[in-house]
């Protein structure tokens, strides 16, 4: 499962909605089997390289490469969790339907999925603690239990590398910590997981390496060589509130109170 | 009694004609495929769509009319029909990548000059009296009177077929409408798919034009579907029970219709369905109106009671309290209904007790509850201070335990944790 080359590759990627560019040359590469942070301020185009990555958005420039290859090479090996507002939570399905989508693709067309996904299902929703509310509509869970509800959609989908976008928005500290957990887990087993993360609070506690972007790569690397003043100066040019925060985040060396 | 009646309208041994059957089974059908087909034109929002779709077919009528040589042939008209309200659709779609036109605004663009196109053609054609022309406007509002047996069969077989897709394709539908951008990821033609969904909407509006016309076949794709919305949480029941509302508002229309000489059947396949989505949005258990009716008043008078209480408790310390002092302090419509409903609540367990004319006081029971709220109260603050997220996610109302909802040890933690950021900010 593990890969000993790199998980993921950006070469020169530059992504453009419109004449307005959201991506400038980002030349990235991330390391196989960690929890790989991507951090900047609101519109530095954390979502747009994920989607990149993912296919979503169409590249001006540049090329995205997975475990080696192109993305169609190796979609069955990628996980997916978008943003919680991306979907209506009122859609009239379970929770045990919504995690049962991880395990389509690789159902293909037309087949149904029968036993092996459903207990697969049900194991994956046991790994991020949702057994009990398995049979429940989507709309009536927590915003913690709905990301957590993803999350396990993402597992079920039994991918080498997983990218989540913004997974700590509007969750709890006790889904947050869940989920974090079986991130690591994840990490543990060989895979890489990428994140779109925004509380710089938590980046040291979990992350091993991030990547700093505002709409260009400003550094990358180990948590502790990348948050340095300079660096967060840089990627939050002139968001000052944001500086002050982050400086008293880094000075207690990233735990979480 | 009832065989009197039956005697009236129904003859002995009355058998309804062999053409009456067929049409009746075949529209039974349209209502019911319309009804599945619209599910996801109303769960992937484009119940519009499907208007604009529906009225660009008149257009499509009259040319097929005319280049049809004057033929009244019901397939070659729909095929017509089907022609333009996929024009239709794809207009929309290139309206909304080449230029900067909001959906809702392109929807009605292109539903008003396709639907004022048809008018105009149609009405031209009728204007010259052009043969076989008469007749031709009951696309409009829909008249099934005129249909024959090989009509109603055709209508019949393409709802099937296209119920039978949606029933195939249930998996990757439900997929791509509950989650597109995912769908995508994990290497989904969507589009395709999307593509494909509209298609099938077309397809059958067209097919429901012969019921219900081009006006208000949209209703026949979207009532149904939200109706069937009220009564489960679950795609797999939605389905067969649009279908169902279909059927039965799309065969009592035309029912009623054909008893009535001249009457569209549009109207009334309308109304019939708007009767059992009126009910549907009344009675439903819990998304109904009543039933959420209930919910929030149940919700109020127990915070009502909860704050009179807690207003209550402060008051007894200088002695009983009368009423007048305790609504005073609790403003609020609510507050005079849920002190009655204390003072009733007297007779099971006192809540509070009486001890003069009007002085009252807390009896043990109420002074518990009111103690029991406050403590509740007081941790939710402290939850909502030191762990926000557990407090916007978890916090209801009814201010239930915030142990039995976080549960004991992440409760110790945040407790833990805002005592330390006390004693933090505290010294300085």
């Amino acid at each position: 499962m593990s890969t000993t080359s790199a998980g993921l590759e950006f070469h020169d990627v530059t992504v453009a909605y419109g004449r307005r560019p959201v991506l400038w040359n980002v030349d990235l590469t991330v390391p196989g089997a960690c929890l790989f942070g991507i951090i900047g301020p609101n519109g530095a185009g954390k979502s747009t390289l994920l989607k990149a990555a993912l296919g979503l958005v169409p590249l001006a420039g540049g090329e995205v490469r997975i475990l080696g290859a192109p993305l169609e090479q190796v979609r069955s090996r990628v996980g997916y969790v978008p943003q919680r507002e991306s979907v209506d939570w009122d859609f009239p399905v379970t929770v045990t339907d919504v995690v049962l989508m991880g395990t389509y693709a690789r159902l293909g067309w037309l087949r149904r999925p029968g036993p092996r996904e459903r207990s697969l299902a049900a194991e994956c929703l046991d790994r991020v603690g949702l057994a009990d509310v398995a049979d429940r509509q989507i709309g009536r869970l927590s915003g913690g239990q709905q990301q957590r509800v993803f999350l396990a959609r993402a597992l079920a989908q039994q991918a080498d590398v997983y990218f989540l976008d913004e997974p700590m928005a509007g969750v709890d500290a006790r889904s947050q910590e869940r989920i974090f957990r079986v991130l690591s887990d994840l990490r543990a087993e060989g895979r890489l997981v990428v994140i779109v993360h925004h509380d710089l609070r938590s980046v040291a506690e979990w992350f091993d390496a991030v990547a700093l972007i505002d709409m260009r790569l400003v550094a990358t690397g180990p948590v502790a060589e990348v948050l340095t003043p300079e660096n967060l100066r840089r990627t939050y040019a002139g968001r000052l509130d944001v500086l002050d925060e982050i400086g008293r985040a880094v000075a207690e060396g990233g735990r979480t109170p | 009694m009832i065989p009197a009646i039956a005697d009236l309208s129904f003859p002995a041994g009355w058998i309804p004609p062999y053409n009456t059957l067929v049409v009746a089974a075949g529209v039974a059908s349209v209502g019911f495929a319309a009804g599945v087909v619209g599910c996801f034109a109303v769960l992937r929002r484009r119940a519009l769509a499907g208007d604009a779709a529906a009225h660009a077919t008149l257009l499509g009528v009259g040319l097929a009319f005319l280049l049809g040589g004057g033929r009244r042939d019901l397939p070659l008209l729909l095929g017509g029909a089907l022609s333009t309200a996929i024009a239709a659709l794809l207009a929309l779609v290139l309206i909304g990548r080449w230029t900067r036109t909001r959906d809702d605004a392109a929807t009605a663009i292109v539903l008003g000059v396709s639907f004022g196109a048809g008018i105009t053609l149609l009405s031209g054609i009728s204007a010259r009296g052009i043969p076989g022309s008469a007749g031709l406007e009951q696309f409009l509002l829909g008249h099934t009177a005129g249909l024959t047996a090989a009509d109603a069969m055709i209508l019949g077989a393409l709802s099937l077929l296209t119920v039978a897709l949606v029933a195939l394709f249930l998996k990757e539908s439900t997929l791509v409408a509950f989650d597109p951008l995912f769908a995508a990821a994990s290497g989904w033609p969507v589009t395709l798919i999307d593509y494909a969904l509209v298609v099938l909407v077309a397809v059958m509006v067209v097919v429901g034009l012969p019921a219900a016309g081009a006006v208000l076949v949209t209703a026949l794709v979207v009532i149904p579907p939200v109706t069937a919305r009220q009564w489960t949480d679950s795609v797999g029941v939605m389905l067969p029970l649009a279908g169902l509302f279909g059927l039965v508002a799309a065969l009592s229309g035309v029912a009623v219709s054909s008893a009535v000489p001249r009457m569209p059947t549009g109207p009334l396949v309308v109304i019939a369905a708007s009767v059992l989505l009126t009910i549907s949005l009344l009675i439903a258990p819990r998304r109904g109106g009543l039933a959420r009716w209930l919910r929030s008043r149940r919700t109020m008078a127990a915070w009502a009671e909860g704050r009179l209480l807690e207003v209550a408790l402060r008051l007894e310390a200088q002695g009983p309290f009368t009423r007048e002092q305790l609504l005073a302090k609790t403003p609020g419509a609510a507050a005079d209904s849920a002190f009655k409903r204390l003072v009733r609540s007297a007779a099971i367990e006192p809540v509070v007790t009486r001890v003069g004319t009007d002085a009252w006081r807390l009896a043990v029971w109420g002074r518990e509850l009111a103690a029991e709220r406050s403590r509740r109260l007081a941790a939710w603050t402290e939850v909502l201070e030191a762990a926000r997220e557990d407090a916007r996610g978890h916090l209801t109302i009814d201010v239930p335990s915030p142990e039995a909802v976080l549960g004991a040890a992440r409760m110790k933690a945040i407790r833990e944790s805002a005592a330390a950021a006390r004693n933090a900010a505290g010294p300085a």
